[in-house]
């Protein structure tokens, strides 16, 4: 049961760190997008 | 499924995937279409692309088609630790070159690409060495990108492999010629959200579909016992330490890289690399342990083929509408990829070689333009043509690799030594260029003495390796005792040893020799370059001709 547990862990860890990064990538565009309108500047 | 064990789309069912894919794209871009782009928006998006769009951007570019590929393979060949060898050392890529990143951007904050800078260090035979090697590495890529969606496209479809060649090119140069760099980080951002969305659904829907975690820890009594370890050396010597030796080289030889690191405000290249590094590790490890699993459940890839790893795993224990989301997820992965390199090689055709050889610091801004926009129409037609014959591109890649191993510290030293002269460079580039070809094809028979002195030159090679990551992060002096503690161990432990693998040695050879030469050369010359000079020579194209100046032109382009 450990030893699923562990392997379970080792493989599912990376879908939810992409998951966060996601997170994070998502939510600094949409600052950049928010930023770039109040400023009426080209978000790129 | 059909009998090769694939999901078969249907040709009308894989034509309206493709069309929405690149028709999407293509319509991102109108958002950001200028009546008139400038040189600096379709080279560098005008020096301000944001921490979120950056870090998209680059691990959309650093993800290519090959890298779920080889990941997957990995894990098969290697067991537990597979993934992680592949992932993580791709990913230090991305990490390990933001240090110097922000030194490049220091001394040339208004440049294009890392060749400008070395123009203005050096001169132009530096320099064209330095653009020639990022020439041939982004060609190579282009190529390995058609060539991927080529293969996907005959294999879950009746489609032929040049019908998805010919799409993908065509798609790629249609979304990406007006705007240059500026559209492909756009379409980057929305490339990555798919792909990244698409391997969160994915890797855990494949884990459970295909008997969750108990079947795969029981599938581990299938494995080797070098498989199963997660230190396993088999892995390290085999997988881990070729990639760790490239880790700076790629980094320095790809202009898709060092275009971001213009690209991005200066202040977010830390914050954009760091992020990118972990996006790029999570995505790659994650979907490499479907090799992993293929592996534990005793799975055995179609004709032998190691690529077929993923879509056979997908397509064995996945409905359609997943191979669907893969079939996007790949062809997400190798546009963004060859978008980034269109752009790349656009830029230094644009910056590098007309900009600083034809035109002489005296460019046409419109001229300019157009230069880029016909390096990518040719660009795409050369990938597509290699694409199409299928070559073996082995031998190049060996080249390419080695090559940007020479440059790696003559590069890095000439924008922090003063005395680096143009010479140092680029004999130092030929001299372990031609010591690699002995290494790497033992050219000479590799015994005795012969084969010592090429373990002690790559013995040099490692301790400027390490010698380099160390200073990036902790400066001169914390790297200097690392390379030397390297040298000192590499030359106890590995001599005698490395023989065995000399591929390595090669590798290292080439980082060793040109360090050697490149210092010895440096050290006797008597030239004090002033670093200053870099922020003049290297400037905007938008703003009308630069004055003529003797200043402006480095000593060993005079």
């Amino acid at each position: 049961m450990t030893n699923e547990l562990v392997y379970g862990a080792y493989i599912l860890i990376w879908p939810a760190i992409t998951l966060v990064v996601l997170g994070v990538i998502c939510g600094a565009v949409a600052r950049d997008v928010r930023k770039a309108k109040k400023a009426d500047e080209d978000l790129i | 499924m059909n009998d090769t064990g694939f999901t078969q789309f249907s040709t009308i069912t894989v034509l309206l995937l493709l069309a929405a894919f690149y028709g999407g794209t293509y319509l991102l871009t109108l958002l950001i279409r200028k009546d008139r782009e400038d040189t600096s928006g379709f080279m560098v998006a005008g020096h301000h692309v944001g921490f979120g769009m950056g870090a998209a951007s680059m691990t959309a570019t650093w993800i290519w088609a090959a890298s779920f590929y080889a990941a997957a393979t990995s894990g098969y060949t290697y067991g537990v630790s597979g993934p992680i060898h592949y992932g993580l050392w791709g990913a230090l890529m991305i990490l390990f070159i933001y240090p110097f990143g922000r030194r490049f951007r220091k001394l040339a904050p208004n440049g294009h690409t890392l060749g400008e800078l070395i123009h203005a260090r050096h001169g132009a035979s530096s320099q064209l060495i330095l653009a020639g090697s990022n020439i041939l590495g982004s060609v190579i890529s282009l190529m390995v990108n058609f060539t991927a969606a080529g293969a996907l496209v005959s294999v879950l479809s009746p489609l032929s492999f040049e019908t998805g060649v010919i799409v993908a090119g065509i798609g790629v140069l249609a979304y990406t010629l007006t705007s240059g760099f500026r559209a492909s980080v756009f379409t980057d951002f929305a490339q990555l959200v798919a792909l990244m969305a698409i391997a969160i659904i994915i890797i855990p829907a494949v884990l459970f579909s295909a008997g969750g975690t108990g079947v795969m820890v029981e599938g581990l009594s299938r494995m080797t016992d070098e498989q199963a370890s997660l230190f396993s050396v088999d892995a390290i010597m085999n997988q881990g330490a070729p990639f760790f030796v490239a880790v700076l080289a790629y980094a320095i030889g790809n202009q898709t890289i060092s275009q971001r690191l213009f690209a991005v405000r200066e202040k977010h290249i830390k914050s954009t690399f760091v992020t990118a590094t972990i996006g790029y590790g999570a995505i790659v490890i994650g979907l490499g342990m479907i090799g992993l699993m293929a592996l534990s459940v005793g799975m055995e890839p179609i004709d032998g083929n190691m690529n077929n790893l993923i879509p056979q795993m997908v397509s064995t224990y996945l409905s359609p509408f997943f191979v669907a989301l893969f079939f996007v997820l790949v062809i997400g992965s190798l546009s963004s990829t060859a978008d980034s390199d269109l752009s790349a090689l656009s830029t230094i055709m644009m910056a590098d070689v007309y900009g600083k050889n034809i035109a002489r610091n005296n460019p046409n801004p419109k001229v300019m333009m157009l230069v880029g926009r016909i390096t990518m129409i040719v660009a795409t037609v050369a990938g597509l043509v290699f694409a199409s014959f299928s070559l073996d591109i082995l031998v190049m890649l060996v080249f390419v690799g080695a090559l940007w191993g020479a440059i790696v510290f003559p590069v890095i030293v000439s924008c922090y030594w003063e005395r680096v002269t143009n010479a140092a460079f680029t004999w130092s580039v030929v001299v372990a260029m031609a010591l690699f070809c002995v290494a790497r094809f033992e050219l000479l028979e590799m015994t005795g003495l012969t084969v010592l002195t090429f373990e002690a030159l790559a013995s040099v090679g490692g301790a400027v390796v390490i010698g380099m990551m160390v200073f990036g992060f902790l400066g001169k002096t914390v790297g200097l005792a690392a390379g030397l503690l390297t040298l000192i161990a590499m030359l106890v432990f590995a001599t005698g040893f490395l023989r065995d693998y000399m591929v390595l040695v090669a590798s290292l050879t080439a980082y060793g020799a040109s360090a050697l030469v490149c210092t010895v050369m440096s050290l006797a010359s008597n030239e004090r370059f002033d670093f200053d000079l870099i922020k003049q020579r290297v400037g905007d194209y938008d703003g009308g001709a630069v004055d003529d100046d003797s200043a402006m032109i480095p000593e060993g382009a005079k």
